[in-house]
């Protein structure tokens, strides 16, 4: 399945949880990107340079490369298969599925948070 | 002068005092950029109601020194007001619900279209036409269904979205200050327009008199959403805002 990865909009939802003192997962922005692309990818190789494709707007190589390795690799979210070739397993589906419900969360308390706003 | 029509008269000044108070009050908030549509529009809201009550005392007044002229034209500036006094609610909620003024604009502007069919057709009945009873002025719109469509679409579609943005904001889970904050004035609302609607059409005098009565009670609401008394301060926590 093919989907656009909005950058900026994943900031807005990574600051979000930064703000509730969320740093790790939702409040990580690499990781919500990474993910992200890993996710669209479902079923096919991801190459790093996909990755890097989104993240060299805001993270330098080496961090995304060590992201790779400490969380999502070690952790059992993706398998490497190749050469930076990446592809995501069952538990990096979850992850992904958890990381779609903590962006309607944000979607919802920020709809309810403007309407609050806007009643004087 | 009978004491019932001073009665009716005190109660409509009272609502239009406090109406304008009301708009007063809130024209000296704090303006954010993004709550000065949604502001304006109750100013706007606040203010016709007052200029409706406003007309409708002083009507009274006239209608029993039989000062005929002074009457016709306070119920043609009561009706104006009363033909428009929904356009400022509906951009209110639309404004409050979507967030965008343009779709908030034309949607209220539906109601505006509304307003001015209903005063077409409430002039061409002819206000001199206008029976009224002694101590109040229930007029012959009564039992004319056309009209009753007109004030149905133009006070019931308003009321229905009030509840709903009532509702919206009761089964969220919010703090208690936030929740008297914001839903209060919203219950003042509905139970002006409840009453206003009641007011126009009921057929008794007793029953028009109740209405008022609940329409001051309805701005009384809505102040104490502005100002809260000491005690529910406490309570409530309204005025922390850490």
């Amino acid at each position: 399945m093919s989907e656009e990865i909005d950058v900026e909009f994943e900031k807005e939802v990574a600051s979000f949880y930064q703000s509730l003192g969320i740093n790790q997962g939702p409040g990580d922005l690499q990781y919500r990107v990474i993910l992200r692309v890993l996710k669209k990818n479902d079923g096919s190789v991801t190459s790093f340079s996909e990755i890097r494709n989104y993240t060299d707007l805001f993270a330098d190589r080496g961090s995304i490369g060590s992201k790779m390795k400490t969380v999502f690799q070690l952790e059992g979210l993706v398998n490497k298969v190749k050469w930076s070739g990446y592809i995501i397993t069952d538990k990096g589906r979850i992850a992904s599925k958890f990381l779609d419900e903590t962006t309607e969360f944000y979607k919802d308390t920020k709809q309810y948070k403007d309407i609050l706003d806007r009643m004087p | 002068m009978n004491s019932e029509i001073i009665f009716n008269i005190l109660i409509c000044l009272a609502i239009t005092i406090s109406s304008f108070t009301l708009a007063w009050v809130l024209g000296k908030n704090k303006l954010k950029q993004n709550n000065k549509p949604s502001l304006w529009s109750l100013i706007s809201l606040w203010s016709l109601i007052g200029t409706t009550y406003l007309a409708k005392s002083i009507g009274i007044f006239a209608e029993y020194l039989q000062h005929q002229h002074l009457n016709v034209a306070m119920l043609n500036l009561g009706s104006v007001s009363f033909a428009f006094v929904s356009v400022p609610l509906v951009f209110f909620i639309t404004y409050v619900i979507v967030g965008d003024i343009k779709i908030s604009s034309i949607i209220s502007s539906v109601f505006a279209i509304f307003g001015i069919l209903y005063l077409n057709y409430f002039h061409s009945i002819g206000v001199e036409n206008l029976a009224s009873t002694d101590h109040s002025l229930i007029t012959s719109i009564s039992g004319d269904i056309t009209i009753y469509m007109y004030i149905i679409t133009l006070f019931l579609i308003p009321i229905s979205m009030i509840l709903g943005l009532l509702l919206l904001l009761l089964l969220q889970k919010l703090p208690r200050r936030t929740h008297y904050k914001k839903t209060l004035p919203l219950v003042g609302i509905s139970l002006v327009f409840d009453f206003m609607v009641l007011d126009i059409l009921t057929f008794t005098e007793t029953m028009q008199l109740s209405a008022r009565i609940f329409i001051v009670v309805g701005i009384v609401l809505t102040f104490l959403a502005y100002f809260p008394p000491d005690t529910h301060q406490k309570k409530l926590k309204v005025n922390d805002y850490s």
